[in-house]
């Protein structure tokens, strides 16, 4: 596994406790997991994702990853509707591990409010939380 | 890392996925010094085991006696307590009637010759825990033969005469064998057709102060075979598609009775009864009241997290059982209702195994192969079928020359 200085950590996108990332994309917000999620979970076979349409507060779980080893949740970083998902996860959950900034973006949100991007973390913070 | 019976071992070096596809393509290499390692010697050793271990002595074990190195023969089996659970599994090494290695799980070693000591009382047996002084790796994988040949000294020798189950050489001072296997590099080791993944390959023992040497000397040799070190997930989802059981886990402190390793018990001919008394039979073969273990396969890679929170469902929604084991198989799919593996030889053209889960479950009643059952813990619920073997063309028994 990486070392925390061997991490991508992108400046354009904002964190949560949980290790999602989310970035602001006009009226919209995409997230994913960060590169500290996917390299600790292993290689992904699996997204469950949800439905576009449904909605879900801040930190509710809307899906599942699972790896190799085992299945983990993924909550929402900021509460909203599901207005798109990322359709090649299906044939390719791998790219949650190569690009989980890009290519292996998640769900695609409409927030309810975008004050919660705030109470997210810049880069920083969330360096210090995985520092310890 | 992870920590595991005590000591800090890798989850994977790389990725479990790789790692454990590159176990059944080419070859990978596990450390396994974390094992324990325990011999007993002394004019009543086979007494000794005779009372204590499931399997019968006198009858699995047949001489070879081909061959310019003899190989001795090794057996899998369980050590149980007086009311049939199962203190360890082990592969028990037989040198001759008056010496044996047996190898056990991590940290079992103590609880090993503990047992032993409870019984062995009135008997000339010493019971010597090695595990300190032992290094272990596994090499698994088809390209084991190729790749271990680099850096034998005499691989015609070692090779010639040297099936499944059997092993050559010695790495202690009181060598359990009478002849010898030594690298290129001048060391010996004991090296046994034995493994962990159900695949072609070896265990490798070393005095524990070679085995960084030898595990360099494996990789750079196996370097053009593709071989990589492979950790922990990738053990346990190999072992599972292979249907090996782990101890504490799949195996445990209730009867060892209706399960899928029969194998390991003394059975005789018609499998009324056992050949031989040990400790432990009386109370597996009188409990008729236990729960049955078997293996199952998924509809697809999903898997179920084991917990006190998993369960298993029959099909009018009753608790039968609980989950035991489940994981992922990535080295196997499904094609028009067949289970091919990566190894298959008739596998169709193309053929990329999208990964099937599979593991164990202990339910409270007899289930036919075939049987659908559900898996169900707090996320999600599975439909998965009782079988009788989970990945196919498992590789372990070929012989040798077929795999040079």
């Amino acid at each position: 596994m990486k070392e925390i200085s061997e991490l991508s950590l992108p400046e354009d996108v904002r964190y949560s406790d949980d290790h999602e990332w989310a970035r602001q994309e006009g009226s919209l917000v995409r997230g994913g997991i960060s590169d500290y999620a996917q390299d600790q979970l292993g290689d992904i076979i699996f997204v469950e994702l949800p439905g576009t349409g449904e909605t879900f507060e801040k930190g509710e779980e809307c899906g599942t990853i699972e790896s190799v080893k085992t299945v983990s949740e993924l909550y929402m970083p900021v509460g909203g509707e599901i207005t798109a998902i990322n359709e090649n996860l299906a044939e390719h959950p791998e790219l949650v591990n190569n690009e989980p900034y890009d290519g292996g973006w998640m769900i695609e949100i409409r927030p309810t409010d975008f004050g919660e991007m705030d109470s997210l973390k810049g880069k920083d913070a969330y360096l210090k939380i995985l520092k310890g | 890392m992870a920590e595991f019976g005590g000591y800090e071992m890798p989850l994977w070096y790389s990725s479990a996925k790789t790692e454990h596809v590159t176990v059944l393509t080419h070859a990978g290499i596990f450390d396994t010094s974390h094992m324990a390692v325990v011999t007993v010697e002394g004019a009543d050793a086979f007494t000794l085991l005779q009372l204590c271990f499931s399997r019968d002595l006198t009858k699995c074990i047949k001489p070879i006696s081909r061959g310019s190195i003899v190989p001795k023969r090794c057996i899998y089996g369980v050590f149980l307590d007086e009311k049939g659970g199962v203190v360890d599994d082990a592969i028990v090494y037989k040198g001759n009637d008056e010496h044996y290695m047996c190898v056990v799980n991590a940290g079992m070693g103590e609880i090993l010759i503990q047992h032993l000591s409870q019984f062995s009382s009135r008997m000339d047996a010493r019971v010597i825990n090695l595990t300190d002084k032992v290094g272990k790796m596994d090499i698994q994988g088809p390209m084991s033969a190729k790749i271990f040949e680099k850096i034998l000294k005499e691989p015609e020798k070692v090779y010639e005469n040297f099936p499944y189950f059997s092993f050559k050489g010695s790495f202690y001072s009181s060598p359990i064998t009478n002849n010898t296997v030594i690298l290129k590099n001048g060391t010996n080791i004991l090296l046994s057709r034995t493994g962990y993944t159900g695949e072609f390959g070896f265990e490798v023992f070393s005095a524990s102060s070679q085995l960084v040497e030898i595990w360099q000397m494996v990789l750079k040799a196996g370097e053009e075979f593709g071989i990589i070190p492979c950790g922990l997930a990738a053990r346990d989802s190999l072992r599972t598609g292979a249907m090996l059981p782990l101890s504490h886990q799949d195996i445990g402190n209730w009867p060892f009775i209706r399960n899928p390793w029969n194998f390991a018990l003394p059975y005789n001919l018609d499998y009324t009864g056992f050949t031989k008394e040990f400790i432990g039979s009386h109370a597996i073969l009188e409990n008729k009241e236990d729960d049955y273990t078997y293996a199952f396969v998924g509809d697809d890679l999903r898997k179920v997290t084991v917990s006190e929170e998993s369960e298993v469902m029959d099909t009018e929604n009753h608790v039968i059982g609980t989950v035991l084991t489940c994981v992922s198989d990535m080295g196997i799919g499904r094609i028009d209702g067949r289970i091919y593996s990566i190894t298959s030889p008739d596998k169709p053209e193309r053929f990329n195994p999208k990964g099937l889960s599979c593991g164990f479950i202990k339910v409270n009643s007899k289930l036919e192969i075939g049987h659908a059952v559900e898996l169900r813990d707090t996320r999600r619920s599975l439909k998965v079928r009782v079988v009788d073997s989970i990945r196919p063309n498992l590789t372990a028994r070929k012989r040798i020359k077929q795999m040079l």
